[in-house]
């Protein structure tokens, strides 16, 4: 009965009405939009199939080593350390142990680099000789160190190197590859699954944070809450039922954009054979942590100081995610908030971060039980009287404002 | 006008009101300084900073204008006073403005002086963003009288923004580093009705409110 009640609350508040617009538009905006073209056969003897990431270590080892010596020869090094464009320049302690590096790598002398003049940022390489000793494990090795010196981030690090130094054009076989990829493993829905997760993420990792932060605060601002604290109802039942309701809810609108995504996938490709749950799945498992994570640190930070807490934290969290991140494929870390895969196919790149994708879903669903229970704490304390949130103006024992 | 009166509105609102917008405000630009790069910029990736993120300023300082007031209690007493509230309003939003502007125009000029191209058009076009934005949340939160409401209008129609892009047309806040110079006078034109407007809805509303 309370869930109902809790349910009713959040459908019918402003908030739910202006997150329920905001999921249809994202689908409607910029999913739909994407899926306009059907993905048909690659025929052979076409003149290009694009480009694809492979790792080569004949292509990867003189592209990184040139780029490498000429930033060292500017002392500008291009670094996005927290997914923001930096310039870095060496300190001479640094800039010396950049030279060893170089040298390793090119088994130039220390003096034989910085004699060289004739190299162009502009151009695309100027060629510079590799060290006839060096094997691929201590060219990724170094690159490594660079990378530290540089302060992480660069376009030699562990993520970066090969989508930048090993992009070659792709093939008959590896579009066809793609292709079956799509239509096999992915039964169609799973490759357009995960662009719908990629653009509906952007929404629920963030907007459920105002729901539920209102609909705690609608208490005080009603001024029931008093009345609540007097009733027989445990916190945790109370809050676990408003927290569920939270979720339950506004997971509606996701639900209902992916029936419409299943419709127009089902339009787009009748008479194929396609796994018609698979988008249901992804949806559960990619977007769910998201909605739960914002629903309770909306509660948990209105119940502990006020609703602009909630939001600005869930706001700076999310806006340092989105702006952070290198790529919008293939680059899923063990905290990113938002994950992101935005392109139809590519299952390869996605699989290759599985384990990472799994282990961050279940930390952010920790994460989220983990902050109800707290919520469930402070509003416990509250009802005892022993504590009234911070930032709010406290009562003396004669009733009379403090402020 | 007692002046007196303006003064005491102003030092109290400042002092009660405003510090702890401020106070987040002057973070998001310290953070903008930090996380972004602000050095050796060409004309149009000098307005990122700018643009895409100092905008977010704009809310966080006049979405708050009727905070004070979101309690009905406060509210009640505040009409009550011989001073009009929606004056008090107005002093709210001139002096966030103001702020905002100043806050802007310091970014600007740090900027400037690590090299990066930014001329006055960053200026204005920075502050017609972060205007616009911020009257979208003020609207909303005015209208509804719920602040959380008029956060998420400015934050909903930034993610417009990121993913409708041009298609906004003049009302696209990025559009300096998408590479349009134009609009950005219309952007501030329509900040500057949309705050009017909505207080002459808000003084209707209370014209209704008191004939009922």
């Amino acid at each position: 009965m309370l869930f109902l009640k809790e349910i009713k609350k959040v459908v019918f508040s402003l908030t739910f009405l202006l997150y329920f617009a905001a999921v249809l538009a994202m689908y409607f905006t910029q999913f739909v939009p994407d899926c306009e073209m059907v993905i048909i056969r690659p025929q052979p003897g076409r003149e290009s199939y694009g480009t694809t990431v492979k790792e080569i270590p004949e292509i990867i080892m003189p592209k990184a080593i040139d780029a490498l010596v000429t930033e060292y020869l500017y002392d500008s090094f291009e670094a996005y350390p927290f997914g923001f464009y930096k310039e870095v320049k060496l300190n001479e302690k640094k800039k010396a142990k950049m030279q060893e590096i170089i040298c390793e790598l090119t088994g130039l002398a220390g003096e034989e680099l910085d004699a060289i003049t004739d190299f162009d940022r502009e151009a695309v390489f100027f060629e510079i000789k590799i060290s006839d000793n060096l094997t691929y494990e201590r060219f990724r090795e170094l690159m490594r160190q660079a990378d530290a010196i540089i302060g992480g981030g660069s376009r030699y690090s562990d993520d970066n190197i090969v989508r930048n130094f090993s992009v070659v054009p792709g093939t008959y076989e590896d579009a066809l590859a793609e292709y079956n990829e799509i239509f096999e493993k992915d039964q169609i829905t799973g490759a357009y699954a995960r662009l719908f997760c990629d653009y509906l993420g952007i929404v629920v990792a963030i907007l459920p944070v105002f729901v539920a932060a209102a609909l705690v605060a609608f208490d005080r601002r009603s001024r029931m809450e008093q009345l609540i604290y007097t009733r027989k109802i445990s916190s945790a039942k109370l809050i676990s039922l408003r927290y569920l309701a939270l979720c339950v809810t506004m997971m509606i609108p996701v639900v209902l954009a992916a029936i419409f995504a299943q419709m127009h996938i089902a339009s787009l490709y009748s008479g194929y054979e396609m796994n018609h749950w698979i988008l249901f799945g992804y949806v559960l498992v990619w977007l769910m942590p998201n909605i739960m994570t914002a629903a309770a640190v909306g509660m948990l930070l209105t119940e502990l100081a006020s609703p602009l807490l909630a939001v600005f934290t869930q706001g700076a969290w999310w806006i340092l995610g989105i702006s952070s991140q290198n790529g919008l494929v293939g680059i899923i870390g063990n905290f990113t908030l938002v994950v992101r895969h935005n392109t139809i196919g590519k299952r390869a790149l996605f699989l290759a971060e599985r384990n990472v994708f799994i282990r961050n879903r279940i930390f952010y669903t920790l994460l989220s039980i983990l902050m109800v229970l707290l919520t469930i704490m402070i509003y416990e304390k509250k009802r005892r009287g022993s504590f009234h949130g911070f930032f709010r103006i406290q009562k003396n024992s004669d009733g009379q404002s403090k402020a | 006008m007692d002046f007196s009166a303006f003064r005491k509105i102003l030092t109290v609102n400042l002092k009660h009101n405003f510090f702890v917008h401020m106070g987040i405000a002057v973070l998001i630009t310290g953070l903008t300084g930090i996380l972004c790069n602000i050095t050796a910029l060409d004309y149009r990736s000098a307005a990122k900073p700018i643009e895409t993120f100092l905008c977010l300023t704009g809310p966080v300082l006049l979405v708050p204008v009727c905070l004070p007031e979101q309690n009905e209690n406060i509210r009640d007493v505040i009409c009550s006073k011989r001073m009009d509230y929606l004056f008090v309003c107005a002093i709210r939003v001139i002096y966030s403005a103001f702020f905002l502007a100043v806050l802007i125009g310091g970014f600007a000029a740090v900027m400037r002086c690590c090299e990066s191209n930014v001329t006055t058009a960053h200026f204005v076009g920075g502050f017609a963003s972060a205007l616009f934005l911020g009257a979208i949340g003020f609207a909303a939160a005015a209208l509804s009288q719920n602040v959380t409401v008029g956060y998420m209008a400015a934050l909903i129609y930034y993610l417009g923004n990121m993913g409708l892009k041009d298609k906004l047309g003049k009302f696209f806040l990025f559009s300096m580093y998408a590479g349009k110079d134009d609009g950005k006078g219309l952007l501030l034109l329509a900040a500057v009705v949309l705050i009017v407007v909505v207080f002459g809805m808000m003084r209707l509303r209370r014209k209704f409110s008191v004939l009922n």
